[in-house]
């Protein structure tokens, strides 16, 4: 059984050589190209001094070279980190730092995008479009520079389970996204539980909607190369217009899909679905945001040979537990559970005073342990003590556990369910967001004097984001100036889409924000 | 030959992109033929606000199997949707 991601793709490579493993933008590649492009790549990088564990960016619009290039790092020893390609530079450029990013897969154009010092940091970048000035010495490569590497193997290295694999950076409640470590083992316990859950095949077609920085992916690129399946990726231009992200799943005759709930329900609203439109699913998981009962319902009575499975977990465990969609109860429920752990996993909840809950009706905080969970976040040791902490609930040996911040109730039905945060994240259309890196970046721009990020709830994508803002005195902004200047720290989802000025906020009695008053106070962004 | 008809669509339709969805992204310009997709002025709400502005604005009735890359994918294209959508023959 494979200890090490790539090792699921030699397996398959030698049952199914010839069969195509990933389709994107109308090319696609087989196993044995998968296989024998990331080996390339991986002796590449080694030659050019990737070491095991070393951080290595992917910065590119989804494409084949996305999965040659996870795959490359890996078989290098090392960890990948995929960077969000809409993300402003600003962005990109401190995750680059702060990891210690030292060589880029990325595109030409937006290697030059990004500033002077970032790019001087930068030992290597391989580009996947023509490198427009030569004169940067061996620093920047072409891809066309893999046909000089062997393909046959990949290079000798050693690794086991406990390595990193990948970095996921999330959004950070002080202003700064995190990077969540992830070993080939925390992806293998996620990727095997799946396997066996859903039983994927070779005959199976997978699409990737998530962006490849969000964990959903983890299921969508090697649940497909563990079976011999073929992946299909979804890009902006597909993702973006419900019609024509119906007529892909037809198309490709998608049979298992994963997605957030906002993509569905947009999709059941505008893509004009009917039973037996999509006679090839049979199996749609849905993860990262609650799913509107009422639209969740529409979705089962119209395709009703289709399995549904809400699964849930931060990506600091990837998914953790999982409720299988009881069409019977389906009618009568007003709220789906997020239900039980997943097999090699154990979740529980801690209430206020310290203690696990075991009876129904109670509640607490949901903690995980388990081989899933990450390590912590990738240089801020702060931060990972507070998340990331000893089983104080089990005394034989060390080990960790990781608490959630979500708060759950244990139903009549043994399954939990969510009630809501301890703080203040958000979810829309299933990005994770903080409402303080929102205010970060708000505040970072001179005439603020104040800030508050709220969410207002939206029946659609979950919630939409409202900024409240004071002045310094005497001074004044525009909407639209804020927005651009929030552009260039924090990515487009996360903008407010509608902000307020005031004199002053409201305070509590200790003298913070009172956003309970705010929010009472909003009202529903009309389209 | 763009008759003042055509000038003001097109107008129209940049200005309210610019004003109603490039802003909100932080975005301040962006070309004619330029995809609004690729820069991010468009997301998948931006998409049905856009769509409910050619309806109610410019008078033309977008099908959802319209939605689409090919037609809304730059200024230049939703320009000639709304075209060949007021134009009779």
């Amino acid at each position: 059984m494979a200890y090490v991601l790539q090792q699921l793709l030699t397996e398959s490579a030698v049952r199914f050589p010839e069969k195509t493993a990933v389709w994107a933008r109308s090319r696609s590649i087989s196993y044995r190209e998968l296989d024998e492009q990331s080996n390339r790549l991986a002796h590449l990088l080694k030659q050019r001094g990737v070491k095991k564990g070393d951080r290595v960016g992917l910065f590119f619009p989804k494409r084949v070279e996305s999965v040659i290039s996870m795959f490359a790092i890996l078989k290098a020893g090392g960890v990948y980190v995929p960077l969000d390609p809409q993300a402003p530079v600003d962005r990109i450029a401190y995750i680059i730092s702060n990891c210690g990013i030292r060589v880029l897969i990325t595109q030409d154009e937006k290697r030059r995008a990004l500033d002077v010092a970032t790019r001087e940091s930068l030992e290597l970048c391989v580009v996947l479009d023509e490198a427009r000035e030569s004169g940067n010495g061996t620093r920047v490569l072409p891809w066309s520079a893999l046909s000089d590497f062997a393909a046959s193997h990949p290079p000798v290295i050693t690794l086991i389970e406990t390595d990193l694999a990948y970095i996921l950076y999330t959004s950070g409640s002080t202003g700064r996204p995190k990077g969540v470590m992830l070993s080939h083992q925390n992806a293998l316990t996620f990727v095997e539980w799946c396997a066996d859950k859903f039983q994927i095949t070779h005959e199976d077609r997978l699409s990737n909607h998530a962006p490849l920085h969000f964990d959903l992916s983890v299921f969508d690129v090697y649940n497909t190369v563990k079976a011999g399946a073929t992946l299909h990726l979804v890009t902006e231009e597909i993702a973006l217009f419900p019609a024509t992200l119906a007529k892909f799943i037809e198309t490709h005759q998608i049979t298992v899909w994963y997605s957030v709930p906002s993509a569905l329900v947009l999709l059941l609203l505008h893509a004009d679905l009917q039973t037996g439109k999509l006679p090839h699913l049979r199996t749609i998981l849905f993860a990262g945001e609650v799913f509107p009962m009422k639209y969740l319902k529409q979705l089962a009575e119209l395709l009703p040979g289709v399995e549904l499975d809400n699964l849930y977990g931060p990506t600091e465990t990837n998914v953790c537990t999982y409720y299988k969609v009881d069409r019977a109860r389906l009618a009568s429920m007003d709220k789906l559970p997020i239900g039980v752990a997943c097999e090699n996993t154990e979740v529980f909840a801690v209430s206020d005073q310290d203690e696990i809950v075991t009876k129904p009706g109670e509640s607490g905080e949901l903690y995980v342990r388990g081989p899933s969970v990450t390590y912590g976040y990738w240089g801020d040791i702060e931060k990972t003590k507070k998340m990331v902490i000893p089983n104080r609930f089990q005394g034989n040996f060390e080990e960790k556990i990781y608490r959630t911040g979500d708060l759950v109730t244990l139903g009549e039905d043994g399954n939990y369910y969510f009630v809501g945060r301890r703080d203040s994240m958000i979810k829309s259309r299933g990005y994770r967001i903080e409402l303080g890196e929102i205010e970060s970046a708000l505040l970072s721009h001179p005439s603020v004097r104040e800030a508050a990020a709220l969410a207002v709830p939206d029946e659609v994508v979950g919630n939409r984001i409202k900024a409240v803002v004071a002045a310094h005195s005497l001074q004044s902004i525009k909407a639209a100036e804020l927005q651009q200047h929030c552009a260039t720290r924090i990515p487009r989802y996360m903008i407010p889409e509608l902000i307020e000025f005031r004199e002053s906020l409201p305070k509590t009695s200790t003298g913070k924000v009172d956003r309970v008053q705010l929010s009472q106070e909003s009202y529903p962004i009309a389209v | 030959m763009t008759t003042a008809n055509e000038t003001t669509i097109k107008d129209q339709v940049r200005q309210f992109i610019r004003e109603e969805l490039a802003s909100a992204k932080g975005i301040t310009t962006f070309s004619d033929d330029e995809s609004l997709m690729e820069n991010g002025v468009i997301d998948s709400l931006g998409v049905f606000r856009l769509v409910t502005f050619m309806e109610e604005n410019l008078g033309v009735r977008v099908g959802d199997e319209e939605i689409s890359a090919e037609n809304l994918e730059s200024v230049n294209k939703i320009e000639q949707l709304v075209l060949s959508k007021t134009k009779k023959a």
